[in-house]
């Protein structure tokens, strides 16, 4: 048994969970300085993803050594390639909480806009998929994973429920342009983190049944 | 496909080595076969040109099929099957002869005498291992001057010159060092368009580079036999895994 290597795996995982607990925290802080329109949580946002991205540096670092200095192969090999690819994924969900953040400062200074409830639906949904998938990749579970891939469906018709809400607003009411906008873009934020919530799921089930789901990958081949 | 076994179980004396081997090679392709030490690998290479005759004790039931011929039917022409299945070592075994005569020596046993058929022969084996460019002007030079690795490419020219149809490889590189390694390799690759190559190997990543279709042994058993990047990526059994992973064997 090479107990060796399986240790650096176990820490290879413990340190992308880490990464995975700071994007949560990174979302979870924007969303709640939307809510509460708390700019001054931007800085804080900021420097979360700075450390995020450090994570991101170190755990890549980490896996092209054992990747070199293992040549791993069957699902040490899969689970190295997954955890690059989900590295990645959180990292731009990092960037995707400071887009969020970064929106409240024109949200500040436009007129007030009444009913975005679509919004924090949306941003519950984005969160549990967000923490589910993490989940999915700790228990190693691809039933897990497959049931939160179905539900990116859900958050892309909110997504463009929420746009129509809100370009009605703008046709009824011009001066709304400036604060519509920003929550179009928190929109379209929250659902690419819904999108990478889905691949971090897409590859668990990679890692852990060597199936590629993607791009509907099974049915093409079949 | 260009060899197929059917449940071929080998005993040396009382101990069984190989045990309800199912096999099929593809012509023109590398078939790596892996495991651990004595787990039958070099006795399989052996099956297919019947070396294992010449050890004592030996029995062997089952059907080995080369080209449609079972080779263990008392009609098979063991010289004929030995020129069309050729066979590299582990240690290149060049004959203390020059290295024209190390090329030249199968075509003669096979009766060839003229000068010019002979040297179009050695010339065209040592071509197709990429040697002769560099040896040209010292064809009957002895070919114990030649380094390990141009040894063992010499070794495959004399294969060569029979024209055989597949080449057994048992652990040709474990006497090289990495860049002979990877030269021999390289020449592997060239071979198979012409050649269809079985290689044992101890040597796991030198299987997932240049093998096309692995079998993975353990105990006299053919435990997975599938495409590389299946064995490499899924392997299907936990031992095969176990094996290639490196936490046992």
């Amino acid at each position: 048994m090479d107990r060796h290597f399986d240790d650096e795996l176990q820490d290879v995982k413990k340190n992308l969970l880490q990464m995975a607990t700071l994007v949560e925290e990174s979302i979870t802080k924007a969303l709640d300085a939307l809510k509460k329109k708390d700019s001054d949580m931007v800085s804080t946002i900021r420097e979360i993803d700075h450390q995020i991205d450090t994570c991101e540096i170190a755990i890549e670092e980490q896996c092209i050594e054992l990747i070199a200095r293992h040549q791993p192969v069957g699902s040490d090999l899969r689970f190295l390639i997954g955890v690059i690819k989900m590295n990645n994924d959180l990292e731009r969900m990092g960037d995707h909480a400071v887009n969020i953040a970064e929106s409240i400062e024109y949200i500040i200074k436009g007129p007030h806009i009444k009913s975005i409830t679509n919004i924090w639906s949306m941003a519950k949904i984005v969160k549990q998929m967000l923490r589910k998938s993490v989940e999915s990749f700790i228990d190693n579970d691809p039933v897990k994973a497959q049931q939160i891939c179905e539900r990116d469906s859900i958050v892309d018709k909110m997504r463009t429920e929420t746009i129509r809400i809100l370009l009605t607003y703008m046709l009824e009411e011009p001066e709304t342009v400036g604060t519509a906008i920003p929550y179009i873009m928190v929109a379209k934020n929250l659902e690419r983190i819904a999108d990478l919530s889905t691949n971090i799921c897409e590859d668990v089930i990679y890692i852990a049944q060597a199936r590629v789901i993607k791009h509907h990958a099974e049915e093409h081949k079949a | 496909m260009i060899i197929r076994t059917s449940n071929v179980n080998l005993y040396y004396h009382t101990f069984q080595a190989l045990k309800h081997i199912d096999l099929a090679i593809k012509e023109n392709l590398i078939t790596g076969i892996i495991g651990p030490s004595g787990c039958g690998k070099s006795t399989l290479l052996r099956v297919f040109n019947r070396m294992n005759d010449l050890i004592d004790g030996v029995r062997i039931t089952g059907s080995v099929v080369i080209d449609d011929e079972d080779i263990y039917s008392p009609f098979c022409d063991l010289t004929m099957l030995r020129k069309k299945v050729g066979m590299v070592f582990q240690r290149p075994n060049a004959f203390p002869l020059s290295i024209f005569d190390n090329v030249a020596y199968g075509p003669r046993v096979w009766g060839i005498t003229d000068k010019k058929t002979l040297t179009e022969i050695v010339e065209r084996s040592l071509a197709g291992v990429d040697l002769f460019g560099g040896l040209k002007d010292k064809l009957h030079h002895s070919a114990l001057s030649l380094s390990s690795e141009q040894q063992q490419r010499l070794c495959i020219a004399r294969l060569l010159a029979v024209e055989p149809e597949i080449l057994l490889m048992d652990e040709p590189c474990s006497a090289l060092d990495p860049i002979a390694t990877g030269k021999i390799e390289e020449l592997m690759f060239d071979l198979k368009k012409t050649y269809t190559i079985v290689i044992v190997t101890h040597n796991m990543q030198q299987a997932a580079r240049i093998a096309d279709d692995v079998g993975f042994m353990l105990l006299g058993e053919l435990i997975e036999f599938d495409k590389a990047r299946k064995i490499f990526t899924n392997p299907a059994d936990e031992r095969t895994f176990g094996y290639i992973s490196g936490r046992f064997g």
